[in-house]
């Protein structure tokens, strides 16, 4: 759909890129999903974020998820979960971002905001 | 559905226990409180050049010089 609208779409992830690889084919996902490996983008996007301790310890003992393990050792860091749509000038003309990581943008409100910058 | 009703049913379906969901609440707080508000409307978005999948480099310049873009920040794979 954003791409029949002549948007580009792109993930990006701190994992390492195996793991990038393993999101493509997991989800036979036909876009570009990018590795920060070093976070230096999230940093730039104020996205970035070290996991809280109580949080960490609460992945490792009872969700038995371990970060090192997509990101690297010793990166226990992640993104807020954000959304941006970009016009030609790289201007965000519409997004979201919510450290709450079940609230996401809707796929409706991405796809009004490429047909707006097609439109203007 | 909206993507949220979807999201909201998924949370709820996973039963987790009073102390897990404080945990989250917490780290949620605490990760707002530290300055990751992302970028805002009317913003310019900061170039960057990143390796994909394939691992060949993709330059947000590049890729706007033929078209909108929509950038998805996500956490991983799990």
């Amino acid at each position: 759909m954003i791409r029949s609208l002549g948007a580009d779409l792109v993930g990006i992830s701190p994992e390492l890129p195996d793991n990038t690889l393993t999101m493509a084919e997991k989800h036979a996902i036909p876009i570009d999903i990018l590795s920060d490996a070093t976070s230096e983008v999230l940093k730039t996007y104020r996205l970035w974020f070290t996991v809280p301790a109580e949080v960490k310890a609460l992945y490792l003992e009872k969700f038995g998820l371990n970060l090192e393990k997509y990101n690297g050792a010793g990166r226990w860091e992640l993104p807020v979960p954000a959304t941006y749509v970009l016009d030609k000038s790289g201007i965000v003309r519409a997004g979201q971002a919510d450290p709450d990581y079940t609230v996401r943008m809707e796929p409706a409100e991405v796809v009004a905001a490429i047909r707006e910058i097609a439109g203007g | 559905m909206s993507l949220r009703e979807q999201l909201a049913q998924f949370d709820a379906s996973r039963n987790r226990t009073p102390e897990i969901v404080a945990i989250l609440k917490r780290g949620t707080e605490t990760v707002k409180a530290s300055g990751t508000a992302g970028l805002q409307i009317g913003e310019r978005a900061p170039d960057f050049a990143l390796p994909n999948q394939r691992g060949e480099t993709v330059r947000l310049s590049d890729r706007l010089s033929k078209g909108p873009v929509v950038l998805s920040f996500y956490r991983g794979v799990w």
